[in-house]
């Protein structure tokens, strides 16, 4: 058996595939355990409520009729679609400026770079409890500055109208390095041909970005938006460390609902079953995006 | 209880079967844990060869399970469990030679929580050689009953706890939680020194009536006020309002305005959470509501009360503005001025006190037709361990902590719930001043609103930013809903609470 | 593939100058974050709430940071580091040895195997919590060393990563050394693995990082304070959620975060190279 691209002969086909399987195994069992049974599990988990203690009792549909009854649940999910529509935008366009700044190689470019890309690589305490400091209302950095050009301190953990923006701040701090260096070694994989022939042209930078840079560009930014609205779908640390979901649930998601239902309330089954429908929504999610995606490749 | 703005722990309420869970736990209408014990580690052990038959630790549970045959392999793989084995197990170490490790879980997260560990501290100074100390652990409260829960599945609950009475009812039914007559009564506490009332308080009487915790403090929520606004305002800081048409005067006088939004409250309110939620509970208690009849059949008595009060909420943003939904942590903001009247529990006294805020507090104004205010009591609970050897040295230690508390009852938090403790003289003089305190101690009078002892007593309970109730209300106050929807709502689920028994 | 590393400086226009004035000022204005923390870190608590804004800290104080080390960190730093390393250990030699065998050996099979973990890759691992956490507490392993690594070993990127390197690995050296009658597993651990430098360093190096931040799954699954890995237990300076409300300020707060983030910054600083350059390798071609 020879599988496309593998340049393999078999000699005896019976023992190489043996070894093949043995090598995979390791791998391949904790992820059958760990990675894969838990969802079939929380697939089943979601018809039955089971509490910590004691045996599971099979409700049915119960669960899911009460989630998509429930109004914190259409909360959530509202909410995290706000997070995927602020962070989303944030991330890539400033992910991308910031790689084109730094693609030029001018003076201090590495710097720039390891500036940009690190707060990716700290975790979500951090990130939060450094963004609660500088979003304080009366005291955080970012009010004060704003107290110089006039602007009123706003209450960005404090009030429902902000706490999700606020949040969505610190997450685009947070994320953007991760987009920030595909876009960047995607600039440094463009072929150096086109800009020259299109700079003979007489066409100016701008222009040369649009029409060489640009489209070169597009799966990276399909990739990273694909990539980044699921980041956003799943976020969670930040929202706990920040507000826990307050003021009145405007800044919870999805996974923070999830969180609530299971270690504050302990409703194991509950839980599971809104799991089960935000795996739904990113599948949905997913699929629109692979049309979209068709649809402009072909068009 | 809890002073953190955070969401409690709630039961589902749709009861669950409590059946013996596979494990350490038996079921028994007396509830000792049966599994034999041999000893911590040898039944952490066994629990632990269970689990390294799962997955892919094959290898170091074939070593552990044949003889030691001097060959490589063999020799390589019992290395390998032994490497693998400290990743298997983590529990307490073992019982040192001498001393007894108890373990305590504590959720206090308010200045209180300063208080108690300078009690533990205190506990630890006095038996240092003698063979026992309390290691004492943070956990939010938040998650305090599920990690509870998940700690006793897993056999490692911890030894003792702070509890709420009325909020335990599940645990004590589902054997969690340990009935201590007869141990209480080994190491010699005194239960005729409580005051009965308190006794009473912490007891179940819908599952065997079992004393589920010790007393700790009774406390009750009163009106702490700024005097500094009071006196800036020309206000004569000694005289507090008895109602609430004298409440609402203070406070229209003391808020303070910018373009039409309150930028200083006169009565300190937050959006959503716990707050607004017990204040609605409180006034509805004043006039007239009952959260579920004295017989525990009927729920949401008297709802034009219960809706009245939601109004009177909702006219302290609105119709008053005397306060503002935009305020999420109410401690922070009472210590840092930015509201003049605010009400807690005594749980703050501490913290306020140290940060040398000029404050009082007074007895809650009766803003209905009777003077009622919410009442909680708190404990020490001991949970269920895999070796009920412990349960001894355990409530010996929790006896200590009730005998000396002193100290927590005059600077921590609460009024004492034991007789010698209140008669002695300098009980009313030690402490914080009793301009902060006394409201505290002479408002017990009136504090009768506490808890709903049934298994969904957490969906009850007033003091929540969390559960059921709390974000119901939630949507009152954010104008999504009306109060008579709310109401209905609210009467439905409880109703349906109280029937499932 | 793109060499995403420093390269040489370009000359800078007279036009350039203004965008890199911007560009450079955008950047140190990213990075200002942390040093206002390290800077209220190092305050004493009353000078933190200033009427000025001071960057720099009118008189240096470490009693902040000895506040944080009242609470168990070194304990919370040996579980993350216990937990880091065996997982990223695990995870990067298996997914390695299996990113060969769906690169080098053709078993049947092999495909719907990649397929499989494909999809998986795409579904994120907060939605299988819940159930993960509800099994390991009726298994009697909840806040283990074996509850924090298990579920990390089966990360399909270390297999991705590793797939992609190997499809494009010179045959000849495993041809010679099958021919001289050399085992798989052989020629695997002496000629492949040894020579797949680059993606081994940098799948360990963002594996790791991965494994250290993970907040969820550690939060959910410990419940003591001698399990807690060190970005849950540092949530207990977080003013919500924490464990202080009323009392510890921004001050301990940031001192938590400086010394929680000292790690990760400094495995990055080291390696940022690699670091880039996995990123790089997993996600261009992807």
């Amino acid at each position: 058996m020879r599988a496309a691209g593998s340049g393999w002969q078999a000699e005896d086909g019976g023992r190489r595939d043996w070894t093949g399987w043995l090598f995979v195994a390791f791998f391949t069992l904790p992820f059958l355990l760990f990675n894969l049974a838990p969802l079939l599990f929380g697939v089943v988990l979601a018809f039955t409520e089971w509490g910590i203690i004691g045996d599971p009792v099979w409700v049915g549909t119960a669960n899911f009729e009460q989630a998509l009854a429930d109004p914190w649940v259409a909360n959530a999910f509202w909410n995290t679609f706000l997070y995927a529509c602020t962070i989303v935008p944030g991330v890539v366009v400033l992910g991308l400026a910031f790689a084109l700044f730094v693609h030029q190689r001018w003076p201090l470019s590495t710097l720039a770079r390891t500036l940009f890309f690190t707060p990716n690589v700290v975790s979500a305490t951090v990130i939060g409890l450094v963004w609660v400091w500088l979003l304080d209302t009366q005291f955080g950095l970012v009010n004060r500055y704003l107290a110089f050009l006039g602007i009123g301190p706003i209450p960005w953990l404090t009030s429902g109208d902000w706490s999700l923006i606020g949040v969505s701040i610190a997450s685009i701090w947070w994320d953007l390095g991760l987009a920030f260096v595909l876009f960047l070694a995607a600039l440094q994989d463009e072929p150096q041909e086109l800009h020259e022939a299109a700079a003979i042209d007489g066409a100016g930078r701008i222009r040369r970005f649009l029409h060489v840079t640009l489209p070169h560009l597009r799966p990276t930014i399909s990739m990273v938006v694909t990539l980044q609205i699921i980041a956003s779908m799943r976020i969670f640390s930040q929202v706990y460390v920040m507000t826990n979901g307050a003021p009145h649930g405007s800044s919870q998601s999805v996974i923070h609902y999830i969180y609530q239902t299971a270690i504050v309330q302990y409703r194991l089954g509950y839980a599971s079953a809104v799991s089960v429908l935000l795996f739904l929504a990113i599948l949905v999610v997913t699929l629109l995006q692979r049309l979209l995606l068709r649809e402009r490749a072909g068009g | 209880m809890t002073p953190g703005d955070s969401f409690s722990t709630r039961s589902d309420g749709t009861g669950s079967v409590g059946a013996a869970d596979h494990g350490a736990i038996r079921h028994d209408s007396v509830v000792v844990c049966q599994v034999r014990p041999i000893g911590p580690i040898d039944s952490r052990f066994g629990r632990g060869r269970a689990a390294v038959t799962e997955g892919r630790r094959d290898r170091g549970r074939q070593a552990m399970d044949t003889k030691w045959r001097w060959s490589r392999r063999s020799l390589a793989r019992a290395m390998g469990a032994a490497a693998a084995a400290p990743f298997l197990f983590h529990g307490r170490a073992p019982h040192a030679q001498r001393t007894i490790e108890i373990v305590h879980w504590s959720w206090l997260a308010a200045s209180d929580g300063e208080i108690w560990q300078q009690s533990i501290d205190a506990f630890n100074e006095a038996h240092k050689g003698k063979g026992v100390q309390i290691k004492m652990e943070l956990v939010p409260e938040e998650q305090f009953v599920t990690k509870v829960l998940a700690a006793v599945v897993t056999g490692r609950a911890p030894d003792f706890g702070w509890g709420t009475a009325g909020l335990r009812a599940k645990l004590v039914k589902d054997g969690v939680i340990v009935p201590l007559d007869d141990v209480a009564k080994k190491v010699g506490l005194d239960l005729a020194d409580f005051d009965p009332f308190a006794l009473q308080q912490a007891r179940y009487p819908k599952y065997g009536n079992v004393l589920a915790m010790v007393p700790m403090d009774l406390m009750s929520l009163q009106p702490l006020v700024n005097l500094a606004h009071l006196k800036e305002a020309g206000l004569d800081p000694t005289k507090f309002p008895e109602d609430g048409a004298g409440l609402l005067e203070l406070a229209k006088a003391t808020t303070k305005k910018e373009g039409g939004k309150v930028v200083r409250s006169g009565i300190l309110m937050t959006g959503s959470g716990v707050h607004p939620t017990v204040t609605w509970g409180i006034v509805a208690a004043q006039m007239g509501f009952e959260r579920a009849s004295s017989d525990l059949k009927r729920a949401a008595v008297n709802p034009k009360a219960g809706i009245a009060a939601m109004e009177w909420v909702l006219d302290l943003f609105d119709k008053h503005q005397v306060a503002t939904r935009d305020v999420t942590d109410r401690y922070k903001a009472f210590g840092t001025g930015q509201g003049t009247v605010f009400w807690t529990g005594p749980w703050t006294l501490n913290g306020y006190t140290q940060q040398k805020l000029d404050f009082a507090a007074f007895l809650f104004p009766k803003i209905g037709q009777k003077r009622v205010t919410y009442f909680e009591m708190g404990g020490l609970e001991l949970y269920k361990q895999a070796d009920a050897g412990r349960y001894e040295a355990t409530m010996a230690a929790v006896k200590w902590l009730s005998d000396n508390s002193f100290l927590w009852t005059t600077v921590g938090r609460g009024a004492s719930p034991r007789k010698s403790i209140l008669a002695r003289p300098d009980y009313k003089t030690a402490g914080h001043d009793w301009k902060v305190r006394g409201a505290f101690i002479e408002g017990m009078s009136f504090a009768t609103e506490g808890e709903i002892p049934v298994q969904a007593g957490p969906d009850f309970t007033i003091y929540s930013g969390g559960n059921f109730l709390a974000k119901t209300l939630e949507q009152v106050w954010a104008g999504k809903s009306k109060p008579e929807e709310a109401m209905a709502r609210i009467g439905e689920h409880w109703q349906k609470a109280l029937d499932a028994g | 593939m793109a060499e995403v590393g420093p390269a040489p400086a370009r000359r800078l226009g007279l036009r350039d100058v203004p965008i890199w004035l911007c560009g450079t000022l955008l950047a140190l204005l990213w990075g200002a974050p942390f040093l206002w923390m390290v800077s209220t870190s190092l305050k004493p608590a009353a000078q933190v709430m200033t009427p000025v804004i001071e960057w720099f800290p009118r008189e240096i104080t470490f009693e902040n940071y000895a506040k944080v080390f009242r609470y168990p960190v070194l304990t919370w730093a040996l579980n993350s580091v216990i937990q880091a390393v065996v997982a990223t250990g695990l995870c990067v030699l298996f997914g390695a040895m299996a990113g060969y065998a769906l690169a080098r050996l053709p078993f049947p099979g092999r495909r719907a195997l990649f397929a499989l973990f494909l999809a998986v890759l795409m579904i994120p691992s907060e939605i299988a919590v819940v159930p993960l956490l509800l099994a390991f507490i009726k298994a009697g392993l909840a806040s283990t060393y074996a509850a924090l690594i298990l579920p990390q070993i089966g990360n399909v990127l270390a297999v991705y990563i590793f797939r992609q390197y190997y499809l494009t690995f010179p045959k000849e050296l495993e041809e010679a050394a099958l021919v001289d009658g050399a085992g798989r597993f052989k020629i695997f651990f002496t000629i492949a693995l040894p020579l797949a430098r680059a993606p081994l360093i940098a799948t360990t190096v963002i594996l790791f990082t991965l494994n250290w931040n993970n907040f969820l799954w550690p939060l959910l699954v410990t419940f003591d304070e001698s399990m807690k890995t060190m970005p849950v237990g540092m949530a207990a300076f977080a003013p919500v959620v924490g464990t202080h409300t009323q009392l510890e300020g921004y001050a301990v707060a940031m001192a938590a975060v400086t010394i929680l983030c000292i790690p990760s910054i400094t495995l990055f600083l080291l390696t940022q190279r690699h670091f880039i350059r996995g990123i790089a390798l997993g996600g261009v071609k992807g």
